[in-house]
């Protein structure tokens, strides 16, 4: 049996008419306010070779990407992240190139399956920017500035939450309890789905009683300066101490723009640990089901590639932010061009057809030609 | 004001679910159980509560659809889904196993056919050790393969052990204990923090 030429492969879509323009006008903004802060525009190939990706992303990341063979037998991929592109050019292409790099994107990525059964996509546009060459606090900020402004300007200034964490919390713990890869990692997904129930019996036979308590409860909690306070009470190693001060010299800067409300301070957000090495952001937006965008400090990437500098950044998903605009039913606001009455141009003369048209479009006008009175 | 829509698994844990929710103040579980409406907001217009199929619970709280959901491990284990699961509940208790019949014939080949609603828990468990399955997947009265010779064992949850025994299957394992869970949606537990640490702290203390 032929299959109908109407089908469309899973997880792919067209996008026309107002929903197009749409996803448009976000990226558009988006980009501009990159472009406000000095970050420069970078476009990374579509296809690439997938040892890039596995470099960039992690094995068990880069594993869903679409991979195809090269006419010399070299495996490829659509890219399925900007960022590893990214990393790479800054290590060789960019690397004589003055420090902080400041580079943008906004390009479709691609990957056989998403994280959750809620994500369908399987092409999606990521909207971004990395910060390269800094490491400190105000860099992070940086990029939560350029984030908190990008979502203002697609005017969701009141309904969303920037939920903050550090890795090293994490690692701090998982160190200090002595555990292997597969414990951490097993530590790992029980905190990161804030299973407290699970985590406290897993925790039983290398901890006191008390301490599988308080730190179970930890996962649980989330919120504003306090939630530093909390977790000192439990966490007493060296390195976790350290990054909550990390995030505690961030929070002061948070506070004093009088931006605290819109962020939280999450410890049990370590979804990917193998990738992050410091902050790590996640955004949610009131009407989504899942966060709009993530990001984070990333310090080891670029090493991967041959020059250990520190990085941090961040993504926006257009498709999610374009759902919720569209659910919404508010279009956006930043829309350059209003919607306009197109001029009817039509005349049986090609010549003084075309000749009009391009004389209207040179005034800014909006032409639609009407073919009724060309001859055919 | 926040209202949170929460989704409970319809069946086994139904009961149990309304009686904990009604100790707890929030819904009158006759209302629940009397009428056949699939939704029915509690009277403060704080709750709102969906009645699903147990393995679509974690559907719809993926999605967003409903902010939380009440739901057995087992269900969770199976789906994989991406949730948060603050809280275990200490309602349904019961077993995943693996149970074949008193006298189990080997079948000679080194591989087992699996007869399961568990597809996913069958497989990985399984694959843990190496052992290459045939997974047979059914939707219920699992129990009848292997009496009947579809399969070897069968990967099925077990309460009381009862209808095990009723025909004539034994315990070979237990693959992992279940009780109810409150799952909860990634962007609801941010965006709606103060109402989910509300209800996760009402039902805690229970």
């Amino acid at each position: 049996m032929t299959e109908p030429l109407s089908k469309i492969p899973s997880g792919l879509r067209y996008y026309w008419g107002q929903e197009a323009s749409l996803r448009r006008a976000i990226e558009e903004a988006a980009m501009s306010v990159f472009d406000g802060w000095s970050y420069e525009e970078i476009t990374t190939p579509t296809i690439d070779y997938y040892s890039l990706f596995e470099r960039g992303m992690g094995a068990s990341e880069a594993e869903r990407a679409f991979r195809f063979t090269d006419a010399d037998g070299r495996l490829l991929a659509m890219r399925p992240d900007v960022t590893s592109g990214i990393a790479r050019a800054a290590a060789t292409l960019f690397a004589k190139r003055n420090r902080p790099l400041r580079l943008c994107y906004a390009a479709p990525v691609f990957r056989l399956k998403g994280q959750s059964h809620a994500e369908w996509r399987r092409e999606s546009v990521q909207i971004g920017c990395e910060l390269v060459g800094q490491n400190s606090p105000a860099a992070d900020m940086e990029v939560l500035a350029i984030a908190t402004e990008a979502l203002g300007r697609l005017s969701l200034d009141r309904d969303y939450v920037i939920t903050l964490n550090d890795v090293e919390v994490f690692n701090g713990v998982a160190e200090s309890l002595g555990f292997d890869s597969d414990s951490r990692d097993q530590l790992r997904q029980l905190v990161d789905g804030r299973n407290s129930a699970d985590l406290e019996q897993f925790l039983t036979s290398c901890a006191s009683r008390e301490e599988c308590r308080a730190f179970s409860q930890l996962v649980r909690l989330s919120g504003k300066h306090e939630t530093l306070d909390q977790a000192r009470r439990v966490i007493t190693n060296a390195r976790s101490r350290a990054a909550l001060d990390r995030l505690e010299s961030l929070w002061g800067i948070i506070e004093s723009l009088d931006v605290s409300d819109c962020f939280e301070i999450d410890l049990a957000d370590v979804s990917r640990l193998d990738y992050y090495t410091g902050l790590t952001f996640k955004i949610y937006v009131e009407g989504a089901g899942a966060g709009v965008g993530s990001g984070g400090r990333y310090d080891n990437l670029i090493a991967n590639f041959g020059k250990a500098e520190p990085a941090v950044g961040f993504m926006l998903d257009l498709d999610a932010l374009a759902g919720l605009l569209l659910s919404r039913n508010e279009g956006l606001t930043v829309t350059a061009q209003p919607e306009r009455q197109a001029h009817n141009v039509m005349n049986n003369d090609e010549t003084a057809l075309f000749r009009e048209a391009i004389e209207r479009r040179t005034q800014g006008e909006r032409v639609a030609i009407n073919f009724s009175q060309v001859m055919p | 004001m926040t209202q949170l829509t929460i989704a409970i698994a319809k069946g086994r844990l139904q009961k149990e679910s309304l009686e904990l929710l009604a100790n707890a103040g929030l819904c009158d579980p006759r209302e629940a159980l009397s009428s056949r409406r699939l939704a029915i907001e509690d009277e403060s217009g704080c709750f709102r509560f969906i009645f699903v199929k147990p393995m679509d619970v974690p559907v719809y709280v993926e999605h967003g659809i409903a902010d939380c959901g009440v739901v057995g491990r087992d269900v969770l284990l199976e789906s994989g889904a991406d949730l948060l699961q603050p809280l275990a509940l200490g309602i349904g208790r019961c077993r995943i196993v693996v149970a074949a019949l008193v006298e189990m014939p080997g079948n000679g080949h080194g591989m087992l056919r699996v007869a399961t609603k568990y597809p996913h828990i069958a497989a990985r468990h399984f694959g843990a050790r190496g052992q290459p399955v045939e997974v047979i997947e059914l939707s219920g009265s699992v129990e009848l393969a292997p009496v009947l010779g579809l399969a070897d064992c069968i990967v099925d949850l077990v309460e009381t052990g009862r209808t095990l025994r009723d025909n004539g299957l034994r315990i070979i394992e237990v693959i992992a204990e279940s009780t109810g869970r409150l799952v909860v949606n990634r962007a609801s537990y941010q965006l709606k923090a103060k109402a989910v640490e509300t209800l996760t702290a009402v039902l805690d203390a229970k």
